[in-house]
């Protein structure tokens, strides 16, 4: 200790005479070095990201031949024809149904768990892990377990209430691409209610227990409490909740594609499997990318609305 | 110090990514192509600089195809020291996908084993496969499987293998019901009543109408009701009469509850499960049947009294018309990558091996496929006698036109008729729109 006192104004004076010699080139490096830093994230992105998009931007404008050569550039014929084929209204009211029910049914029901799992009692910690296994499944796996599930010859549904003496045949519950549907987008709400649950579930345990306290002292009653106070205070992982479940349930592939593959006709298909039947099984590359194409405008629509929507009302309310 | 070596870290990170996006290899620089997956080729020599590099993609049939390239790759390169072979197998799934990269890329593999050709024709990608194959070879296929690949005159690849169609009946059921083996259409519906009639809980008949296979289905109709998707003069005949009625038959047995109950999503491996498990008495199926079959048994330890006794027959036909089998057969070509004299002598080289009567035969056995030579069928049918009338039937069936740049098109088109007629459109109009879109 004291062979060290004395030397360190003496270091200290070594540095303040190196100060003035380095400072040139140390100013120009701490100008670079935050670029160099995020250099290796920007050249990720451009690479994995950036080039991707543009060179779908440039493939839906150009001639794509069934071996894959691009034979310059037709203008959006591949948009018109996109445009002209019946199946494609079929298929973006599909995607609009698909996204609108998955999104609306599972943040409600995700909603109504989290507050569920906020409530303190015995097994809570068992019930959250249990809730991550949708979430923490593979969706090819459980979209195979639902076709398991309902499957009319050697479905476990079927078993299962044929045992229980509920029913005496098999049930078709496919009859109708409706009905398939509709089991789809059950699957797609079974998967989705964690990733809600969690962001809910996280906001409403920021929640100081003190407004509750108070609210109670005031008489008021468990609804008023739900709309006056919860709601308010979790609405900004909500709405992220909701944005994100916005792209990722519109863009999702594998439930549809392992249940029906979009059959029959198109009319289970969503934007993202028909544009990969177009690609894959049409040798329409050029037509794929038109409808990618199409399926970016719209979310950059939905996304656009909502940071337009979240920079208005300023970063204190959300 | 420190952030000295912190920015040299992050440049060396920068560097190392940027050469990740690096040029490819030359086309016969070898060693070519070593850095692929799922290359089986052995690791290559420091000595290989005079060798002529041949780059094949072949497809994958199934978990034994791999090791038999794996070991097709070292027999040929330790018998032919000028030539350096690579074989990349891909899966179905996939080898599309890879195919139409490499091509887009400039880096089209010099000989692909896959099942279309017309389009890569289309794009002028493609060499004259008799320039490229020994006369000796090229004499040993059938005549009716050349023609398959006959655009304009020019024959652009030779066959690899085949398979073929008929119908499989569960002997069991057939013999309990009280049916003989249907032969024509009239009687299939006389037999799918009384299948059902004799336990509802069987399907009587399978059918596969979807984005799989569903194009094999219509095949199967069409050509047992005498007719086409083209004429003689090869225009597409899709709202042919006759083809109206057989999909209007088809359609009729889904709809009279013949058949099983999701024709749209149960494909044909479906089909085959339900077939294994007793619950359907009749469907059409390719000669891999049995081996899939014997494998869920031998899977499931399904005991030998819950096996089914089953057999094939010829396709059943609509009235006098001769029973049609549908082939299915996949093919060589050679990517005209400006090949030189020796490259194409290599090649040839490639293609004599290849189709020698004894390894031939290995190959077509071991995926339990049929050959495309008649000296193959010989040696195939004498090894398996099982296989002996599926190699009688092979030489003589019908293929989809696949020569024909449309087909792809075709091939949804027919797909999506038979779905939309399924949820109760009209055949008739279905087919003549397609048709118009077709053939313009």
């Amino acid at each position: 200790m004291s062979t060290k006192t004395p030397s360190a104004p003496a270091e200290a004076q070594e540095l303040a005479k190196k100060v003035p010699r380095l400072s040139g080139s140390k100013k120009l490096f701490r100008k670079v070095e935050p670029y160099i830093w995020i250099a290796p994230s920007i050249i990720l992105m451009a690479i994995f990201i950036v080039t991707p998009i543009v060179k779908v931007f440039q493939l839906s404008m150009s001639k794509v031949t069934r071996a894959g050569l691009v034979k310059g550039y037709n203008n959006f014929e591949n948009f018109t024809n996109v445009l002209k084929s019946p199946a494609f209204s079929l298929v973006l009211k599909n995607t609009i149904v698909w996204t609108i029910a998955v999104v609306v049914i599972s943040t409600v029901l995700g909603f109504m768990l989290a507050l569920v799992l906020n409530n303190k009692f015995r097994g809570r910690k068992v019930a959250r892990a249990i809730v991550v296994f949708p979430w923490a499944t593979t969706l090819v796996i459980q979209a195979s377990a639902w076709n398991f599930i309902i499957n009319k010859d050697y479905g476990t549904l079927n078993t299962l209430l044929m045992k229980i003496g509920l029913i005496s045949a098999p049930v078709n519950w496919t009859p109708t691409p409706g009905a398939y549907f509709a089991w789809e987008i059950a699957c797609g709400i079974f998967v989705t209610i964690p990733f809600v649950t969690f962001c809910v579930l996280s906001g409403l345990q920021s929640i100081d227990a003190s407004y509750y306290e108070a609210a109670t002292v005031d008489g008021a009653g468990y609804f008023q409490k739900l709309f006056s106070i919860t709601l308010p205070l979790v609405k900004s992982s909500l709405t992220v909740a909701t944005v994100l479940n916005i792209i990722y349930v519109f863009n999702s592939f594998p439930i549809i594609w392992t249940m029906t593959k979009g059959d029959p006709a198109n009319h289970t298909d969503t934007l993202v499997t028909y544009l990969y039947k177009l690609a894959f099984y049409n040798g329409k590359q050029g037509e794929a990318s038109a409808v990618s194409v199409i399926g970016f405008l719209i979310l950059l629509v939905c996304a656009s609305v909502y940071m337009i929507y979240t920079l208005r009302k300023g970063d204190d309310d959300l | 110090m420190k952030k000295f070596l912190a920015t040299l870290l992050a440049l060396v990170m920068v560097l190392s990514l940027a050469a990740c996006g690096g040029d490819k290899g030359g086309d016969t620089t070898p060693p070519a192509d070593s850095g692929n997956t799922g290359t089986t080729a052995p690791p290559a020599d420091s000595g290989s600089g005079e060798k002529t590099a041949i780059k094949v993609i072949a497809a994958e049939y199934g978990q034994n195809t791999k090791q038999w390239w794996a070991d097709f790759v070292t027999d040929f390169n330790s018998s032919h020291d000028n030539i350096d072979l690579t074989v990349e197998a891909v899966s179905w799934n996939d080898i599309y996908t890879v195919v139409n990269t490499r091509v887009a890329n400039n880096d089209a593999p010099d000989i692909l084993n896959i099942d279309v050709f017309a389009d890569y024709v289309a794009d002028d990608l493609l060499l004259p496969i008799q320039d490229c194959v020994s006369d000796e070879t090229y004499a040993k296929f059938y005549d009716a499987f050349l023609e398959q690949s006959n655009i304009d005159g020019t024959i652009w690849a030779i066959p690899d293998l085949a398979s073929a169609r008929a119908m499989y009946y569960n002997k069991g059921i057939l013999e309990a019901a009280g049916v003989e083996v249907p032969t024509t259409w009239d009687e299939l519906k006389a037999a799918c009543e009384k299948i059902k009639a004799y336990d509802s809980s069987i399907y009587p008949w399978g059918i596969d109408m979807t984005t799989d296979e569903g194009q094999a289905a219509f095949a199967y109709y069409i050509w047992n009701n005498g007719s086409d998707f083209t004429d003689a003069s090869g225009n597409w005949t899709l709202d042919a009469d006759a083809n109206v009625e057989a999909i209007e038959y088809a359609i009729g047995l889904v709809k009279d509850g013949y058949t099983n109950s999701d024709p749209a999503n149960e494909t044909r491996y479906a089909l085959q499960d339900l077939f294994g498990a007793g619950k359907l008495a009749m469907m059409i199926g390719p000669n891999s049947i049995p081996t899939y079959i014997a494998d869920n048994y031998a899977k499931a330890n399904t005991p030998a009294e819950e096996q089914i006794d089953y057999a094939f027959a010829a396709i059943p036909t609509n009235g006098s018309n001769p029973s049609v089998s549908a082939g299915v057969m996949d093919r060589f070509m050679v990517f005209d990558n400006g090949h030189s004299d020796e490259k194409i002598e290599a090649i040839k080289e490639f293609f004599d091996f290849f189709y020698e009567d004894e390894r031939y035969s290995d190959w077509v056995l071991m995926e339990g496929f049929l050959p495309a030579t008649s000296a193959g069928g010989e040696i195939v049918a004498a090894a398996d006698p099982s296989m002996a009338p599926w190699v009688e039937i092979v030489g003589s069936c019908k293929f989809y036109p696949t020569a024909k740049a449309e087909w792809a098109d075709v091939k949804q088109g027919v797909i999506n008729v038979e779905q939309q007629a399924l949820l109760g459109g009209n055949v008739k109009e279905l087919l003549e729109d397609l048709q118009a879109q077709i053939a313009g």
